[in-house]
C-alpha cells in the first residue's frame, strides 16, 4: 500500500515542495504518468468501495487480493512477451493447462508433495511455452496465428489431462497463495506479498538485465536489436518461457483459490481477453517495446475489481459485464485521442 | 551457386521469360497447393470413412462450410486493412437471436432485423477503429464481451424463449434442392463470394482496403478519408458475421447463446491458411474460400476418427499451424 501513498503523494505539487526536486517530480510525472494514473485510480476505487458496501475489513481485502492472483500472473505473462514484440492468444489455455496438471497431481498429496508439483508445473509451462516461441521464430508465421493454433492444442492437452472438473491441492498449498487453508479467509498479506514480489521481479528482470533490456529492444525494433548483437532467436523463447512460467504460476493460484481443476476452454479464453485489456490499460502497448509491468498489474487487479464494484451497485451479472466491456473501450477511446492530440502538437 | 544459374540463363533470355517450373509456377499461385490439400484431405476422408466420398458426405461438408467461408469473408477484407475481428461469433449469435425473436413478422423481416444487428455492431466498432485508434484486438474483444452481456440479460426479457427459427430460414440453412444434393445456403455463399471478389477487385473501395494494409500512412497523405472505409469495412464484416449467424440458426433450428462460438477461430485460421496476411495488404478470397473449404473437410475427418474432444482439438491445432507454417515458407520461397 505505502507504494500507492507515495505515488499520490507525488500527484499533488504542493507535497513535492522544494524547487530544486520540483524538476525530477515532473520528469517521474511524464515518464510514469499512465502507471502512476493507474495505480491512483486503483487507490481511488478501494476508498469508493469501502463507502459503497456496509462493512469493509479484511475480508474483503483478502477476497480482492486473492480473486485477482491469476489474472495478475497473466497480464504479467502477457505483458512479458508483448513487450518482447509478441502476442500470445493462448495464454488463459496455458493457465488452464497447469491448473488441472496441478489439480491432478496435487489430489490427496502431503504440502512437500504438493509444493513439488508446483515447480514442476512451472516448468513444464516454461518449456512448453519456450518451444511455441521457437516455433514462432522458425516459421516465421504471426504469433498471434501461431499463439491461436496452439491454444486449440493446449486447450485440448487440458482436457486430455483432466476430462472432467475435479483434483485437488492440500491445504498448506492453497494456504501459501490465499491466505487460508481453505481458499477465504481474513488473512490478506499472503496474496498481497505475492503479487508485490512477483511484480517486484519481473519488473526487475526486465529493466535491470540484460535479458531484460534486451527484450525491450527487440519489441521496440527487431533489425536495430539484431544489428546490436541481440540474438533474436533467444528472446523470443526467452520472453514465450517467461510468459509460460507466469501463466503456469496463474494455473497453481487458480487452483489454490478454487480447490479443484476445471478444464473447460471457454474459462481460458475469457481469461485471455481479459490479460489482453489489463496490459494494455496498464499501458503497454500492443505494437511492442513500450510500457511498464507494474501498470499492467494495477490494470488487472482493476480490471478483477470492477466485479465486486459492479454487484455492490446492485447490477447483476450480465449488466455488469456490458459495463465493463464500455468501460474499457470508453478508457482506450480516451487514450486513442490523447495519442492523437500529442502527436499533432509535436 | 544461383548466380552461376543465371549466368548460364541469360543467354536465353532475349526471347522471353525462362520457361516456369513446376516449383515456380507452385510458388506464384499458392491456391493449386491448397486445392490439392483440399484433394487430399478428401481422400484420406474417404479412406477412414468410405461413405464419405459421396453425395450427401460432401453436402454436409459444403453445409459446415458455407458460415464459415462466410464469416471468413469479412475476417479476410478486415486482414486486408490490417485489422481483425474478433467479435464475428457474438454478432452472429446475436444476428441469430433477433432473427428467431422476429419470425413471427415473416422470414423477410426476421433476416433484415438481424442484418440490422450486425451493421450495428460492425459499425460500432469501425468507430472505434477508425476514428478514436483504438486498436482492432480490443476494440472487438470488449465488443463481443458487451455483446454477450447485453442478450445474455435480454434472453430473460425482450428474446425471453426466442429460440425457434421462422421456416423459410431453416429451408435457407439447413435444406437443400437438386434432389436433395445441394443445400441452399451455398447459393447464399456463392452470392456472397461473388459480391466480395468483386468489390476487392473491380472496385476503387477494393483497391483502397489493399493499399490501406498496406501503408496506411501513405493513403491517407494521398487524400482518403482512411476511418470511412474503416468504418465501411467494419461494417461490412459485421453484417456478412450476421448472414452467417441467420444460416447457422436455420442448420441447427434453434438458437443458444453458443452457437456460433465455435467458429471465431476457425474463421481467422481460414483466411490465415488461404493466405492473407495479418499485417494487411497480402492476400485474397479465393484462398479464404479454399480455407474454409479445408477447415470443414479436417472437421469431418475428425468427427469420423472418433477420438474423442481432447485429441481432435490437438490434432485440428496441429494442422493449422502444419499449414500455416507450410504456406509461410512457399511464399517465403518466392
Amino acid at each position: 500500500m505505502s507504494t500507492v501513498t507515495d505515488e499520490l503523494a507525488t500527484s499533488d505539487p504542493a507535497v513535492a515542495g522544494a524547487i530544486p526536486h520540483s524538476r525530477s517530480w515532473r520528469r517521474l510525472l511524464v515518464r510514469h504518468g499512465w502507471t502512476i494514473g493507474v495505480w491512483v485510480l486503483l487507490a481511488l476505487l478501494i476508498v469508493w468501495y469501502s463507502t459503497l458496501i456496509p462493512s469493509f475489513g479484511s475480508f474483503q481485502m483478502a477476497s480482492i487480493a486473492k480473486n485477482s492472483l491469476p489474472l495478475v500472473f497473466l497480464a504479467l505473462g502477457q505483458a512479458v512477451i508483448v513487450i518482447a514484440g509478441g502476442v500470445d492468444l493462448s495464454i488463459g489455455a496455458q493457465m488452464v493447462l497447469a491448473s488441472v496438471v496441478a489439480a491432478r497431481y496435487m489430489d490427496e498429496q502431503p504440502f512437500a508433495a504438493t509444493l513439488a508439483v508446483g515447480v514442476g508445473v512451472v516448468i513444464l509451462l516454461a518449456m512448453v511455452n519456450g518451444t511455441v516461441g521457437l516455433i514462432v521464430y522458425t516459421s516465421k508465421v504471426p504469433d498471434i496465428v501461431v499463439t491461436l493454433a496452439t491454444s486449440f492444442i493446449i486447450s485440448g492437452a487440458a482436457l486430455w489431462v483432466l476430462p472432467s472438473p475435479g483434483g485437488g491441492t492440500s491445504a498448506g498449498f492453497r494456504a501459501m497463495f490465499t491466505g487460508s487453508e481453505f481458499g477465504s479467509g481474513e488473512n490478506f498479506w499472503p496474496p498481497i506479498v505475492v503479487i508485490a514480489v512477483s511484480t517486484t521481479v519481473v519488473a526487475l528482470v526486465l529493466r535491470r538485465t540484460r535479458t531484460g533490456l534486451s527484450l525491450y529492444a527487440v519489441g521496440s525494433d527487431s533489425t536495430a536489436a539484431y544489428l546490436s548483437g541481440v540474438g533474436l532467436r533467444r528472446s523470443k523463447v526467452t520472453s514465450y518461457a517467461i510468459g509460460g512460467a507466469l501463466a503456469g504460476m496463474a494455473g497453481l493460484a487458480t487452483i489454490a483459490i478454487t480447490g479443484s481443476g476445471d478444464p473447460r476452454a471457454s474459462v481460458g479464453a475469457n481469461a485471455t481477453l481479459n490479460s489482453v485489456a489489463a496490459i494494455v490499460l496498464g499501458g503497454i502497448a500492443l505494437t511492442g517495446g513500450v510500457g511498464s509491468v507494474v501498470g499492467a498489474v494495477a490494470a488487472a487487479i482493476i480490471l478483477f475489481f470492477l466485479n465486486p464494484i459492479l454487484s455492490a451497485m446492485k447490477f447483476d451479472p450480465n449488466t455488469a459485464q456490458v459495463i465493463q466491456g464500455v468501460l474499457i473501450i470508453v478508457v482506450m477511446m480516451i487514450a486513442g485521442l490523447l495519442e492523437r492530440r500529442r502527436r499533432r502538437a509535436e | 551457386m544461383s548466380s552461376q544459374v543465371s549466368v548460364a540463363a541469360r543467354p536465353a533470355s532475349p526471347e522471353g521469360p525462362p520457361p516456369a517450373t513446376l516449383a515456380t509456377r507452385l510458388v506464384d499461385h499458392p491456391n493449386i497447393v491448397l486445392t490439392g490439400v483440399l484433394v487430399l484431405l478428401i481422400l484420406v476422408t474417404g479412406a477412414i470413412e468410405p461413405d464419405y466420398l459421396s453425395i450427401s458426405g460432401l453436402r454436409n461438408t459444403l453445409l459446415l462450410a458455407a458460415p464459415l467461408g462466410i464469416m471468413a469473408a469479412g475476417q479476410t477484407i478486415l486482414m486486408l486493412t490490417g485489422g481483425i475481428d474478433l467479435s464475428v461469433a457474438m454478432i452472429a449469435t446475436g444476428a441469430a437471436y433477433v432473427a428467431g425473436n422476429q419470425s413471427s413478422s415473416g422470414a423477410a423481416i426476421a433476416i433484415a432485423a438481424g442484418l440490422l444487428v450486425g451493421l450495428l455492431a460492425g459499425s460500432a466498432n469501425g468507430v472505434g477503429v477508425g476514428v478514436f485508434n483504438v486498436n482492432p484486438l480490443i476494440m472487438t474483444l470488449a465488443m463481443a464481451a458487451i455483446l454477450l452481456g447485453l442478450f445474455t440479460a435480454w434472453t430473460q426479457t425482450w428474446l425471453q424463449g426466442s429460440t425457434a427459427v421462422a421456416p423459410f430460414i431453416k429451408e435457407l440453412g439447413g435444406g437443400s434442392f437438386f434432389g436433395n444434393r445441394v443445400p441452399y445456403n451455398v447459393i447464399v455463399w456463392i452470392g456472397v463470394t461473388l459480391a466480395v471478389v468483386g468489390v476487392l477487385r473491380r472496385t476503387g473501395l477494393g483497391r483502397l482496403i489493399y493499399a490501406i494494409g498496406d501503408n496506411a500512412v501513405a493513403v491517407r497523405l494521398a487524400g482518403v478519408r482512411t476511418w470511412q472505409v474503416t468504418i465501411v469495412v467494419y461494417a461490412f464484416a459485421g453484417v456478412l458475421a450476421a448472414i452467417a449467424g441467420i444460416l447457422l440458426a436455420g442448420r441447427t433450428g434453434a438458437v443458444d447463446l453458443q452457437l456460433a462460438s465455435t467458429f471465431l477461430l476457425p474463421s481467422v485460421a481460414a483466411a490465415v491458411i488461404g493466405g492473407t496476411s495479418i499485417f494487411g495488404g497480402v492476400g485474397t478470397y479465393t484462398g479464404t474460400v479454399l480455407g474454409a473449404l479445408i477447415l470443414s473437410v479436417l472437421n469431418s475427418m475428425l468427427t469420423f476418427l472418433d477420438a474423442g474432444q481432447a485429441v481432435q482439438q490437438m490434432i485440428y491445432g496441429s494442422i493449422v499451424l502444419a499449414l500455416a507454417w507450410a504456406y509461410a515458407r512457399v511464399v517465403g520461397a518466392r
